[in-house]
């Protein structure tokens, strides 16, 4: 375990950077703020911290977030976090992945990694644009959204990520928005806490390329559910609520306990294998080798 | 060659057929033969022709036994257990003068008249006593092998060990001993049926503690030797043996291996995995490498170590899934975007799958980067006969790693620090005082995003400066035959068994020939090739496609005398040369 930094310094700054370059409104400032509340809340260490990003404005994360970073491929958060957090569990693993890089390019194995039930944080900030390649149409772009890829509107019916994990197998779906900061600290925070795979979809305003979904438009339209604490282990009230037509609902839509993939995979899921001693171990390999004589 | 004159009680080299339909279990019956007869102390070799289908097509199963080391099977066979009669119109034209077909069928031995005269053809049933007497169709496998132990002249002792091995542990004491009685009746059979001048009595030698195995096999030993502990792919043919084989064996040595989505989860998953810090692989064919160029970009730019296995088969697209082809030589040499350093290792045999697999784990800590081996159907499939063991002595490199105490004593760690040789020290999440970002973008020494053009220019000079600073680490290639020959052979893969036996045919007329095996195909061995080729002739280029690429690759990369003929050898049917099929070649070529 990393060492223990100073507690007189245990503020937000200790997850600093640099400061962001991200245009001023965009809604991962909120997401950024939330997150270092909720790493110092929760007496996190950076370097026990590893922030997973794909491409588009979010994959700037770890340039601005100060963690173990791996700013990747588009659409392959969700492999690369496995990855990491299965050869070292004692890591926190948080993959950060836009609505196009988790719900596009990267859906099929966000789904795999639900099913798995891998002991990984996905925070999608959800802008519902592409943002960083000029403003083309997301999957969640809403129906008839005019964008330079679709300048009659789409005609696409948009995706619901939160939908697809529940059914998918997710223990832990989450809904928050990137103007409610202090209930954006409480979901992290039960994210990070949570053993098995955790999907946050946060309603991020894109203040260049999505001029509908604004911070006013959403505030009009969430509802916060009222505790983060209690959450019934309840898939028919999760649906309902991910179903509302006339609001957003925010908070922890649906919570389960089930052994993580982690925990039922390896031999030992208290040790890193990334940590192992390495040997050539050749007593154990000519015993092997010794089947095929 | 001549098999026909040798005196069948002194035979050296027997090769058998067996032929039937998927489904039949000829696969299995082969696998068997295969390791009863290294079991005697031959040198067994197999070949398996296999539709991408589970039942139903036509199969074909070679095994050929040999008292001096081989490496592949030969055209000529003596011995064709058909199980079916379709099979023999394929496969007849094959059989050597004074062959033996044993055909279960009613209308057995009806041969095509393309079939020598001196060919003896039995009907041989099977199917109907295994239904008889054991109520399944299925026993007539054990029943052709024991069949064959009295063709052969093998007592059938250490058959009823591997038949114990097989069934003993999983099926119990009955199972063995009913499939132990079918061994017997196909036993008796023979010695009814089989005409006692056809036999052969190969004899029994010491086992000299030998191993039979197939390529993958030995790529899955050597990555638990190199201290690999994660190993994250998805189902394809020819690679899937790899891990089949090390997902019930890796728990042992403490790792794991995962069974993902795609191939795109396969080696990103594999990359994060060795970001982390564990020595991690993933293994494909043709189709999922292709799917995994991005990723392998990735690796390069990021500095992670990685190793891909590649078991290349027949394509384009998805080709001919179960056949061998050396169709993807390029694939990773000049596939993906962008360009950074990158190792493609090509073994030859079943000894270098394994020390091949060991030297990629190191290759790559110590590039930092991704590493891969290049395999081919013929050579990951096939169980081949080698020495035991695989090798006596392997090293575990882990490359510019830096130790906790290391890290800490850092003042600001650097993950891209610009050095001499490249390479950068490196690290893992969770240790303090190492906090760094791995950045796909282009970067500075400390990993942050920067697109200053002098920036670009010395992080893109140190990468490829690693492939520089490690070149004396690469597996050399090896020269056979006389340096003075007026014949070069250069070939790269499975190959090299074919390539070097046509080399004896051609030794015995007196023509002498050399050959250059290609091991690291990729940083390509210039100098090697250049000083191999020096006061040569006469090149061929003998290799397993239809466009030439690695007679492209060596025309890339080497510059030839005016002096030098230069010609390609190619096959792109959808298996591997013979040595005949060489060696008629070279003489052709070479003339």
């Amino acid at each position: 375990m990393p060492i223990k930094s100073d507690l007189a310094k245990r503020n937000k700054d200790l997850f600093s950077r640099q400061p962001p370059t991200w245009c001023p409104g965009c809604g991962l400032y909120g997401i950024l703020e939330a997150l270092k509340r909720a790493a110092v809340s929760l007496e996190l260490e950076p370097a026990e911290i590893v922030v997973v990003t794909g491409i588009g404005c979010h994959g700037r994360f770890p340039n601005y977030f100060l963690s173990y970073g791996f700013h990747g491929l588009h659409g392959r958060v969700v492999p690369v976090a496995s990855g990491i957090k299965m050869v070292n569990p004692k890591l926190k693993v948080i993959g950060i992945s836009g609505d196009g890089d988790a719900y596009s390019i990267g859906l099929n194995h966000l789904l795999h990694a639900a099913r798995r039930n891998s002991n990984i944080l996905i925070i999608v900030p959800n802008n519902r644009v592409f943002a960083l390649t000029q403003g083309q149409a997301s999957p969640t772009s809403p129906r008839g959204f005019v964008s330079i890829s679709t300048p009659f509107g789409t005609v696409e019916t948009p995706l619901d990520g939160l939908k697809l994990a529940l059914g998918a197998g997710a223990t832990f779906i989450a809904r928050g928005f990137s103007g409610e900061v202090d209930h954006l600290v409480s979901l992290f925070k039960a994210g990070l806490s949570h053993s098995g795979f955790a999907l946050i979809d946060v309603l991020s305003p894109c203040i260049t390329y999505n001029k509908i979904n604004t911070y006013d438009w959403y505030k009009k339209r969430i509802e916060i559910l009222p505790s983060t604490e209690e959450v019934a282990n309840d898939k028919e009230q999760a649906w309902r609520w991910l179903n509302r037509e006339d609001r957003f609902v925010l908070g922890i839509l649906y919570m389960e306990v089930r052994d993580s993939f982690e925990q039922l995979i390896l031999s030992d899921s208290k040790r890193a294998i990334a940590h192992l001693e390495l040997h050539p171990e050749k007593e154990k390999v000519f015993r092997l080798m010794e089947k095929f004589i | 060659m001549k098999i026909e004159a040798i005196k069948r009680a002194e035979a050296i080299d027997v090769s058998i057929l067996i032929g039937g339909k998927a489904g039949d279990g000829v696969l299995f019956t082969g696998n068997i033969l295969a390791r009863l007869l290294k079991r005697y102390g031959w040198w067994a070799v197999t070949y398996r022709d296999f539709p991408s289908n589970i039942r139903g097509e036509g199969t074909q199963y070679v095994i050929r036994a040999s008292l001096e080391p081989i490496e592949n099977c030969r055209e000529g066979v003596d011995i064709f257990l058909a199980f079916d009669c379709e099979a023999i119109k394929k496969h007849a034209p094959r059989l050597n003068k004074g062959a033996l077909l044993l055909c279960d069928g009613a209308d057995a031995a009806i041969l095509p008249t393309s079939v020598s005269s001196e060919v003896v053809a039995i009907a041989f049933p099977l199917r109907q006593p295994a239904k008889e007497k054991f109520g399944k169709e299925l026993y007539k496998n054990m029943m052709a092998i024991g069949a064959l132990s009295y063709l052969l002249g093998l007592e059938v002792n250490p058959l009823e060990d591997i038949v114990r091995e097989l069934f003993f542990e999983k099926k119990g004491e009955a199972v063995v001993e009913t499939n132990l009685k079918a061994v017997y009746l196909g036993y008796e059979l023979g010695q009814k049926l089989i005409p006692k001048n056809k036999r052969w009595f190969l004899p029994r030698f010491t086992d000299n503690r030998r191993m039979i195995l197939m390529g993958d096999e030995a790529v899955a030993l050597g990555a638990l030797a190199a201290g690999c502990r994660f190993f994250a792919a998805y189902p394809i043919c020819p690679a899937s043996e790899i891990w089949q084989w090390l997902a019930p064996r890796i728990k042992d040595f403490g790792g794991v291996v995962v069974q993902v989505e795609d191939e795109l989860a396969a080696l990103n998953m594999a990359i994060g995995a060795a970001y982390a810090g564990a020595r991690a692989m993933t293994a494909t064919s043709g189709p999922g490498a292709s799917l995994m160029m991005e990723a392998f970009s990735l690796a390069g730019m990021i500095e992670t170590p990685v190793v891909i296995a590649h078991v290349q088969r027949v394509g384009p697209s998805t080709g001919l899934p179960t056949k061998t082809q050396q169709g993807d030589l390029l694939q990773w040499i000049f596939g993906a975007h962008g360009e950074f350093p990158r190792i493609v290792l090509a073994p030859g045999s079943i000894e270098e799958c394994f020390t091949f697999t060991v030297s990629a784990f190191n290759l790559a800590e110590k590039l930092q980067g991704p590493v891969v081996i290049l395999l081919d159907l013929d050579l990951g499939q096939n169980l081949r006969t080698t020495h035991f063991p695989l090798a006596q002595d392997w090293i575990i490199d882990r490359g510019k790693l830096l130790s906790a105490d290391e890290v800490a004593k850092n003042k600001e760690y650097k993950r891209y620090l610009i050095t001499e040789d490249g390479i950068s020290p490196r690290t893992f999440p969770g240790i303090s005082g190492g906090i760094h970002l791995v950045e796909s973008v282009e970067h500075g020494e400390n990993g942050l995003r920067s697109e200053d053009p002098e920036i670009r220019k010395k992080m893109m000079e140190k990468r490829m400066r690693k492939l520089l600073s490690i070149a004396p680490n690469l597996i050399p290639p090896i020269i056979f035959g006389p340096p003075e020959a007026e014949i070069a052979v250069i070939g790269v893969g499975s190959t090299k068994g074919p390539i070097l036996e046509a080399l004896k045919f051609l030794r015995e007329e007196g023509i002498q020939a050399k050959f250059f095996q290609v091991r690291t195909l990729w940083p390509f061995p210039t100098r090697e090739v250049s000083e191999f080729l020096q006061g040569t002739r006469q090149l061929v280029i003998v290799e397993n496609n239809y466009t030439g690429q690695l007679l492209t690759l060596l025309q890339s990369q080497v510059c030839f005398s005016p002096n030098l003929k230069v010609e390609g050898l190619r096959k792109y049917l959808p298996d591997n040369f013979t040595p005949e099929e060489i060696y008629r070649g070279l003489k052709q070529l070479c003339q």
